[in-house]
């Protein structure tokens, strides 16, 4: 099936949070809610660049995972960096004094699990609906203040929510074909 | 002979990629007795699998090197590991992949995200998983509070069973569906469970299986509560295993008797207390062939305790009790001998009715009591270091 031509932002918008919810629920206690959407349009190369969730002082940890298939493209899943230790602290059953000295390593590995399960999950929405895809393997940025750009035609949606005052943020990029 | 309890704990084998999973799978099984093996994909998962004869493997399905359905396949081909239940756990939860992991033949699956509880639930329906006990855990008794769940249709029957047991500290909490004794389960796992035989459509029995395949349940007394004349029933009972069967119309003393015994709870502060400067024993006024078997059995422990605790004088206070009978005549001979045994002093305190009968008996004739406590206490502090022989047998 040629999907990305078909495939409109609703399904993203509902697979998304139905994952989010389920991941962040049953794994980390929590309760996201849904704040809204952004449509990121393609360069122009006239306008600005737009800011991304990353733009400010904030350190955030960014896990990533893509699907290939009958759709193809990449979720980047954002947390702060504090939302993040305290995941990684819920998660795996640590105090902060514990994971400060396990390392940033321990929470890379969570925060790539978390974004795992949350694409694997979302990527099971996309197969029941037809677009049959497959997993990527997990991996992690982080830093602050910085942008990510594709380098390919993509369609793009930030999904934003919100989790007891910290910002969490899903960008969702499919490729389109040109 | 010592038997080396580890040799027996069950091992878990987690194959997964990510750390983080194993790490997860090792925290939810750090309350049971079990050992977790862990490997990082499928070629170190077959190799400890043959090293170590896991109870269980908890199997990925996506993962580098070798993946889940490939390490899968391979078990399945080996003689040696093809009878190890496997769990696959998998972050692709869709309708096909899903049907393709039920189809290669695994014992159940876990789409993630998953609850602990969740992992323990499907793992304890493959091995008997046993709650770990860090430490010796300090014996419950009466005094303390107990969660009693009595599923029945008949609302009078719950009735009757909280009012018959409220001088018990227990919670008596009456359902009248399976769905919802499952439900109240859940949420607080019952420390006993009452259960009717005569709940609609057999659902008794069906409540039962699913209660022993549950590990928050296993464990957990059952009772059956079935009408006397029914006896088809209470013989299919005894057959699946019911922890008890009580029989209605219900002897509550009966009832309580047996819960106790199966929440092994400690009843010796029934009948005997540490007091200012004494230890004290008390018999009921009914003494049945079971009160009697209980005290006789705590009679040395709580003597010894005594003794140990520094006391030295003792007070034997029957005058609560209606009738004497040669069961009590038997206890009380065994109370004293250890009394002189352990060099206590020992006073009896009786009423007027036991008094009488004492003096028809040959052995008891010479018994001397007190008529209070009070009297029991002053003739005690009368007396010197000298073991008293003022109730020789």
């Amino acid at each position: 099936m040629s999907a990305t031509a078909a495939i409109n932002e609703q399904l993203l918008r509902e697979n998304i949070t139905r994952a989010i919810n389920d991941v962040f629920s049953t794994m980390l206690g929590r309760e996201p809610t849904f704040m809204g959407c952004t449509n990121i349009l393609p360069d122009d190369g006239m306008s600005p660049p737009a800011s991304g969730p990353a733009s400010g002082n904030t350190t955030f940890v960014v896990g990533t995972v893509g699907f290939v298939g009958d759709i193809n493209g990449l979720i980047y899943l954002y947390l702060d960096e504090t939302l993040a230790r305290h995941s990684t602290c819920h998660l795996l059953g640590m105090n902060e004094a514990e994971l400060e000295q396990a390392g940033d390593e321990v929470i890379n590995d969570a925060i790539g699990e978390i974004t795992n399960m949350t694409v694997g999950s979302f990527k099971s929405g996309l197969c029941d609906a037809g677009y049959m895809c497959k997993l990527t393997i997990p991996s992690i940025l982080r830093g602050s203040n910085f942008r990510i750009e594709p380098t390919t035609a993509t369609t793009r949606y930030l999904y934003h929510y919100e989790s007891a005052g910290h910002k969490v943020t899903a960008d969702i990029l499919i490729q389109t074909d040109e | 002979m010592i038997f080396n309890t580890t040799v027996m704990r069950y091992k878990v084998l987690t194959v997964d990629d990510s750390r983080t999973v194993r790490i997860i799978v090792r925290k939810a099984f750090k309350s049971y007795d079990c050992e977790i093996l862990e490997a990082g994909n499928g070629v170190e998962g077959l190799a400890i699998a043959a090293k170590d004869s896991p109870d269980l493997i908890l199997l990925d399905v996506t993962m580098p090197v070798m993946d889940g359905v490939e390490m899968l396949t391979k078990i399945k081909s080996d003689p040696q590991l093809k009878g190890i239940p496997v769990i696959m756990l998998t972050a692709e939860g869709g309708r096909d992949n899903v049907l393709k992991i039920a189809k290669i033949g695994v014992r159940d699956y876990l789409v993630k995200p998953f609850k602990e509880e969740t992992l323990i639930e499907k793992a304890g329906r493959v091995i008997d998983l046993k709650p770990l006990s860090d430490q010796p855990t300090k014996a419950k008794s009466i005094f303390d509070p107990a969660d009693i769940l009595a599923v029945e249709d008949k609302p009078a029957i719950i009735q009757q069973i909280q009012e018959g047991l409220k001088h018990m500290p227990w919670k008596i909490h009456g359902v009248s569906t399976q769905g919802e004794a499952l439900d109240y389960c859940t949420k607080t796992p019952p420390d006993l469970v009452l259960m009717s035989l005569s709940l609609p459509e057999e659902s008794a029995f069906n409540l039962f299986r699913i209660m022993r395949t549950n590990i928050k349940t296993k464990y957990t007394p059952i009772f059956a509560l079935a009408v006397k004349t029914e006896t088809g029933q209470q013989q299919q009972a005894q057959t699946v295993g019911f922890s008890a069967l009580i029989t209605k119309p219900i002897d509550l003393g009966e009832l309580e008797a047996k819960m106790c015994k199966s929440m092994n709870l400690d009843t010796s502060r029934r009948y005997f207390s540490i007091e200012p400067g004494f230890l004290m024993m008390r018999l009921p006024e009914n003494c049945s062939p079971a009160v009697l078997a209980e005290v006789a059995n705590y009679l040395k422990p709580k003597f010894s305790e005594a003794v140990d605790a520094g006391h030295t004088r003792m007070i034997i206070d029957i005058h609560e009790l209606k009738t004497l009978h040669m069961g009590v005549i038997k206890l009380l001979f065994q109370a004293m001998q250890t009394c002189r045994e352990l060099t206590l002093q020992f006073a009896l305190v009786g009423n007027a009715q036991i008094v009488s009968e004492c003096k028809g008996f040959e052995d008891t004739r010479n018994w001397l009591f007190c008529d209070s406590i009070d009297e029991a206490k002053s003739t005690l502090g009368k007396l010197g270091a000298a073991v008293p022989q003022m109730a020789s047998a």
